[in-house]
């Protein structure tokens, strides 16, 4: 199995948004064309908008990139996935649930580590 | 005077229909367009008794967001309804889409909606409405990595804008499917067709379909409503 890409939120303040989602793009672009698998982790607080507008922004952009590449990729077999998570509380959890996601023949997959997003919306 | 109702990307299509909506309700309105012919839309609105006008500006840069807020101060400066509708598309199958493309798409359907709403910040009255111009797509489109994720961001913008301005500013979203506007209408007959197939209501979206939906959020009945994305898609994003 090629080795897979792992992308971490990344920070960013309003006027760098556009050039850090689009650097995420280039990024799972040439991974999924070279067959690796993608697993993008975010704050599952911003995901819940529990937080800064451009961090929420952020998260949310990445999960729905993971989603258009998985469904795009359904054919070619790329797989793409995301996990959520809550700061450096749940780390380890999400590192393996990362590492599970992108050994698997998932895609378009979001898992949520922890239990703060119970009772909440789903992203 | 009456409450003012800013709609971006309002020159024609689905902005122009939301205007003239929230014009309805009473709400005088400001209509924001990179394209010169929104002060012909204003124009034709104020011909049906709504008072409106137009501000021509580039909201990807701070200069846009500060001229519409410098248009509303000289309005009395009190916002009642902002609708972020202003966007591009740029689709391309993922191999094929240029970095360009992708940030064009970001740049304008997401920073510039940002700015301007963080912009217009103060000039918020006591329980206005934010609504944002989503799309069925935030949840995943083939050929449109670049609008979807800018879609997806917006949920997440909502959301977050949401919790930050309560009680005061309700910020709620609308996720349209296909809707019967110039650009759907460009489409081959036989794409259209396929792709209306898929919709359970049987009928393309129509734009007061949508504008009927902001124009609810946008209101006093909707008050206990924010944060929240209302997907308008016939059923769509239930369907195989």
């Amino acid at each position: 199995m090629a080795a897979p890409l792992i992308v971490e939120q990344p920070a960013a303040e309003l006027d760098t948004v556009t050039e850090v989602l689009t650097a995420v793009f280039a990024e799972v672009k040439a991974a999924v064309l070279a067959e690796r698998p993608v697993v993008v982790l975010v704050e599952d607080g911003d995901l819940l908008g529990q937080g800064d507008v451009v961090d929420a922004s952020v998260a949310a952009g990445l999960l729905g990139l993971v989603r258009a590449f998985a469904l795009e990729g359904a054919k070619p077999g790329w797989r793409v996935n995301a996990v959520s998570h809550r700061g450096e509380d749940d780390a380890a959890a999400s590192r393996d649930a990362a590492e599970w996601l992108a050994g698997s023949d998932l895609s378009g997959q979001l898992i949520r580590v922890g239990t703060a997003h119970l009772g909440k919306v789903w992203p | 005077m009456s409450a003012l109702a800013i709609v971006t990307g309002a020159a024609g299509g689905l902005g122009r229909q939301i205007a003239a909506r929230l014009g309805e309700a009473g709400h005088q309105l400001l209509l924001v367009d990179l394209d010169p012919r929104v002060a012909e839309t204003a124009r034709e609105l104020e011909s049906t008794g709504v008072s409106a006008g137009a501000v021509v500006a580039d909201l990807t840069r701070d200069e846009g967001a500060a001229e519409v807020a410098a248009a509303v101060r000289d309005r009395g400066g009190s916002i009642a309804v902002l609708v972020n509708n202003a966007g591009i598309t740029r689709d391309a199958r993922v191999k094929n889409m240029e970095d360009a493309d992708f940030a064009a798409v970001i740049a304008v359907n997401l920073v510039a909606a940002i700015r301007l709403t963080l912009e217009l910040e103060p000039l918020f009255a006591d329980g206005s409405a934010v609504v944002n111009m989503s799309s069925r797509a935030s949840l995943g489109n083939f050929g449109q990595a670049n609008y979807v994720t800018s879609k997806s961001g917006l949920v997440g913008f909502t959301r977050a804008l949401a919790l930050n301005w309560a009680p005061r500013v309700r910020v709620n979203a609308v996720a349209p499917s296909l809707v019967d506007t110039p650009m759907t209408q460009a489409m081959p007959p036989e794409v259209l067709e396929k792709l209306v197939s898929r919709i359970p209501a049987g009928r393309i979206g129509s734009p007061e379909d949508v504008a009927e939906l902001v124009a609810f959020l946008a209101s006093a009945e909707a008050g206990y409503i924010t944060g929240q994305v209302v997907l308008a898609c016939g059923g769509r994003s239930l369907a195989a």
